[in-house]
């Protein structure tokens, strides 16, 4: 015979419909967006490791100063890592997509017939001809660029053929240590190579290679990276053309960058996934032991009866796990439908992503499936294990309390109103504490859902003031191939010097960075006297420096500090004191005296590389400027993330409300339900609906309003500790801003939420029946 | 009826301690034979619902016995109890603490699923003049109606000994009489030993065995030679 206690269960779900639905809605959602993302994301990184073996992704590449001769790019292939070099050379021209003759992009030219690190084309074909080009995918979506339409490169006009995505360009990052990638301001393109040929922006020689030995691990991968570093430098030195720039394959951002960032988000979707279901795991714990409660007398002629305990556990347990199951199977069928289309276009929003097939995850289905159980089963099954200890007769005795009080909590002297709702606040403190909980896990994403877009914002709003000059140039040499030194008309004009050096990241910092490794890239800049762009607060003494604001934010730095800086490629050290904090967000710089400047770094007096101008510099050869820094280059981070997240942060603030509004739904109904005898009972002694609504909306509302303001104080701390450790792992600086505005609206948003359940709870006080007090069985 | 079928040696039982130490029962002493209709008599606080709480497996004595068809209570564990009640007990308390979302032929079946031999479900309804009521809810039924869906959960399982815990405290004296009848019918029918615990002393007009206790004692061990039929009961 079928334990007939299990026909209870249907009708459990049926005369409760509204809060099963409830929960099982918010389980639907989440085990479908976290399955959607799991699946997205496995489809994503096979078609990603798919791409990688068959397009020849490269171990890594240089860059050298001029053209490798054969006898060099020989002693470079035999050195203690053995390596097969690839000629890769590339030119980064200007794009402009509309024909107007102003710049919309940096295009950066690869030839077609480049036999490593190659691309696959989402749409249309590689170019045949001169005249055919064939661009980034996500580019040509940013900028609205179609097969068929023409841009400008350089001074050469082009079809648009294709549309790619190569294999190391997964995001476009312009350089390695870019803080964001930007499919705005950033292009790859394939060329034919006589068209490469006929563009006229500087070459760069930069060379791609791979291992001849298979490199084991990551960890000897990084060995062979840096054996075979550590000799490219001193050769490329001693062959009289320097290393210009070198990048591991491994920490190349643009290729890891959206595989890692997919990884983690969906590491950081899990982790609030558990979280919520765990919140809802412990919403049914305390439905089950209100229950429990409310049936002690059953309960306890159950076990007189001879029912065993791990009878009634298992009934009492099968509910949770029964939602949880349709929860995991329609949130499974949603999540390898909708919401992995709806992943994997989040993913082509912001990645340069090859295309990719629909593939089973089982990661998906253990998180999204088997975790849920479990910590569903768990911690139900600790509650239950909890109510259920106690013996038949006590049960039977409605005697619960495992530990009596030998006498009733004393209350301050106030009001009886008041005093009453300070008992059912103790009466229902677990229920409390899990929607004070809730409160506050809310509250963090509200701050986050609102912050980072204010951030974003806000940086970007203020990008222009965080420059110091329009327009910075930052020269190949100070002088052209005749010997002369460069100049420029612009009166406006005014020569600096600079030069790259690396800040080690404090190894106690929990994550560790990548990008450039374990160091911060610091920018030294070398200012003339009586600078109209950058004055100095005093006069430096001997081993002093200024440092940006962003700079002694990022480090926690101040005046008096020591910082100690060192060369990317050489065995050099600097060891300087902070002399004072310059107000400048846009980078990670250090800033001193040109004088001094060419001292440190011994260099010819009067030496310079570089100008600030408040107006574009047109009489400089484009082959001797190496990069130009506009606001659009420190925009360019907000910008890409702007378009990346934008639209998600608005159905992310409404997706708050709603789970906001359910929880706090969820957990005031069961308050209610399980005062529904005492409410009963004050009814019989003749209170008034509207007194018996003010005693428990009332106490719920103090309880929510009181700690979504210690919520938000606690989660805006937490969200600008977050960010700084987020900050940390990259390059640049980039610190958490809220509105004021914003700041009342995240609290706003939770108490409409909440404003929709008091109404919804005085009609349920309004409905509890005078009789409930007296009667026996309901 | 030969056999002692139930044997209560020297049973003490106290809460409390201190001053606040309340001795329920006294050392109790006596035996109950198979199939007897047994009524345990006494005022409130003579500890005769304790005594059926111990009977039953759900309290345990501070000293002395209940053997059961010579197995000693206080020997078995948790687990060997709860088979114990659940292989030869049925217990109907006043209150009938039905399950509120299962009818009444559902919350009856709560008892048959425990039995290696329950008695027809049907059957039981019919006995019980349940049979027109087998769909509906607890919710749905009179005080009377209630308590004789609690007598079916209990006997169906064919218990050995049904015991009966103030079983009409709750209901009118028509209605008394007629759960009493249904009790009788179920020891004449099915052979269980019942015992009964009541503060009526007209009850004990229909009992072979009245057991009347007073401060946790027995004060008067009976045997009734002329018991009655509950339809003749008056109170």
């Amino acid at each position: 015979m079928r334990n007939p206690l299990i026909k209870r269960i249907p009708r459990e779900l049926k005369s409760d419909w509204h809060k099963y639905i409830v929960i099982i809605l918010f389980m639907i959602l989440m085990i479908g967006v976290i399955s959607g993302m799991y699946v997205g994301h496995d489809s994503m990184l096979e078609a990603i490791h798919a791409g990688q073996k068959n397009l020849n992704l490269e171990d890594g590449n240089f860059e050298l100063t001029s053209e490798a001769s054969n006898e060099l790019l020989d002693e470079i292939s035999n050195q203690t890592t053995k390596v097969k070099i690839y000629e890769h050379f590339f030119r980064n021209a200007s794009e402009d997509d509309d024909g107007d003759g102003e710049e919309d992009a940096t295009i950066r030219i690869y030839k077609s017939d480049a036999t490593i690190d190659k691309a696959t084309f989402l749409e249309g074909r590689a170019p045949e001809n001169d005249t055919e080009i064939a661009i980034d995918r996500m580019h040509a979506d940013n900028a609205g660029i179609s097969v068929g339409d023409e841009i400008s490169v350089g001074d050469s006009k082009f079809e648009v053929v294709g549309l790619l995505s190569y294999v190391n360009y997964l995001t476009l990052h312009e350089s390695n240590t870019d803080i964001m990638f930007d499919a705005f301001g950033f292009d790859v393109a394939m060329v034919t190579p006589e068209a490469f040929e006929h563009l006229t922006s500087r070459l760069h020689y930069n060379y791609a290679f791979t291992y001849v030995d298979t490199p084991k691990d990551n960890i000897e991968e990084a060995d062979f990276s840096n054996d075979f570093r550590d000799d490219l430098i001193k050769t490329s030195y001693a062959n009289a053309n320097p290393i210009q720039n070198y990048v591991p394959e491994y920490l190349n951002q643009a290729s890891n960058f959206a595989p890692s960032d997919i990884d983690s988000d969906t590491t950081s979707s899990s982790i609030l996934c558990y979280i919520l279901i765990g919140v809802i795991a412990f919403i049914f714990a305390i439905t089950i032991s209100n229950t429990i409660e409310k049936e002690s007398t059953v309960i306890g002629t159950l076990r007189a009866s001879g029912y065993s305990k791990r009878e009634l556990i298992i009934h009492y347990m099968s509910m949770p796990i029964i939602v949880t199951l349709i929860g995991a199977i329609l949130g499974n069928i949603i999540g390898y439908t909708a919401f992995r289309s709806i992943a994997l276009n989040l993913y082509y929003n912001s990645y340069s992503l090859p295309s990719c097939e629909l593939v089973w995850s089982d990661t998906a289905l253990i998180k999204t499936t088997i975790i849920p159980l479990l910590l569903m089963f768990f911690i139900n099954l600790f509650i239950i294990i909890k109510r259920l200890q106690l013996s038949p007769l006590r049960f039977l005795k409605n005697d619960l309390t495992k530990v009596r009080r030998e006498t009733a909590r004393r209350l301050p002297k106030w009001s009886f109103l008041a005093r009453f709702r300070l008992r059912i606040l103790f009466h229902n403190l677990p229920n409390y504490l899990v929607l004070i909980f809730g409160v506050i896990f809310i509250e963090l994403m509200l701050c986050f859902a609102f912050g980072l877009p204010d951030s974003l914002n806000y940086y970007s709003q203020n990008a222009s003031d965080m420059m110091f000059s329009k327009y910075q140039y930052v020269l190949m040499k100070n002088k052209d191939a005749m010997g002369n030194v460069i100049t420029t008309s612009e009166e406006s004009a005014e020569k600096f010097s600079s030069k790259t050096l690396m800040y080690p990241k404090d190894s106690n910092v929990t994550f560790k960075g990548y990008g450039s490794g374990e160091d911060e890239e610091v920018t030294v800049y070398g200012i003339v006297d009586n600078s109209d762009y950058i004055s100095f607060p005093k006069t430096l003494k001997e081993d002093e420096v200024f440092i940006s604001s962003a700079f002694a934010d990022k480090f926690d730095l101040d005046e008096g500090d020591a910082i100690k800086l060192h060369e990317e490629y050489e065995d050099k050290k600097y060891s300087f004191h902070v002399a004072d904090v310059i107000d400048y967000d846009g980078g990670i710089a250090v800033f001193v005296g040109n004088d001094n400047f060419n001292d440190i770094f011994d260099k010819d007096t009067d030496s310079f590389n570089g100008y600030f101008s408040q107006h574009e510099i047109t009489d400089i050869d484009e082959q001797n400027i190496a990069t130009t820094i506009t606001a659009d280059d420190i925009k360019k981070v907000t910008t890409q993330l702007q378009h990346s997240m934008g639209d998600t942060f608005v159905v992310f603030k409404f997706v708050l409300i709603a789970l906001s509004a359910s929880l706090i739904y969820l957990l005031a109904k069961i308050i209610i339900e399980r005062n529904e005898k005492a409410i009963s009972m004050v009814k019989i002694l003749g209170f008034k609906n509207r007194e018996i609504a003010s005693l428990y909306i009332v106490l719920t509302a103090i309880v929510i309003i009181l700690f979504t303001i210690i919520g938000f104080v606690a989660s805006y701390q937490l969200m600008k500790w977050i960010f700084k450790l987020f900050i940390l792992q990259m390059d640049g600086y980039f610190a958490y801003y809220m509105r004021v505005q914003s700041m009342i609206l995240s609290m706003l948003y939770l108490l409409a939420g909440y404003g929709i359940v008091s109404v919804i709870d005085f009609m349920r006080i309004k409905r509890i029946p005078l009789d409930v007090a007296l009667k026996n069985v309901d | 009826m030969t056999e002692n079928f139930l044997e209560i040696k020297d049973l003490r039982k106290s809460y409390g301690v201190g001053e606040a130490r309340q001795d329920v029962l006294r050392g109790m002493n006596f035996t109950v034979k198979k199939g007897e209709f047994c009524v345990l008599l006494g005022p409130s606080g003579s500890g005769k619902s304790t005594l059926l709480n111990i009977i039953g497996g759900i309290d345990t004595p501070d000293s002395g016995y209940v053997s059961i068809n010579h197995d000693i209570l206080d020997d078995m564990n948790e687990k060997q109890l709860t088979m114990y009640r659940r292989k030869h007990l049925g217990y109907v308390f006043q209150m009938y603490n039905l399950i509120p979302n299962l009818n009444v032929k559902e919350n009856i079946e709560v008892g048959a699923y425990l039995s290696d031999n329950p008695l027809d479900v049907e059957e039981v309804l019919t006995t019980l003049g349940l049979q027109d009521h087998k769909y509906k809810y607890p919710n749905q039924l009179s005080g009377g109606q209630q308590q004789r869906v609690s007598i079916g959960r209990a006997v169906v399982k064919n218990p050995d000994i049904l015991l009966c815990d103030e079983p009409t405290g709750a209901l009118d004296y028509k209605t008394s009489k007629e759960i009493l009848a249904l009790i009788e019918d179920c020891n004449s029918k099915y052979g269980s030993t019942v015992i009964m615990v009541t503060h009526n002393e007209a009850i004990k007009h229909m009992a072979d065995h009245v057991i009347k206790l007073r401060d946790g004692v027995v004060r008067h061990n009976d045997i009734n030679e002329n018991k009655i039929a509950a339809s003749e009961l008056e109170w």
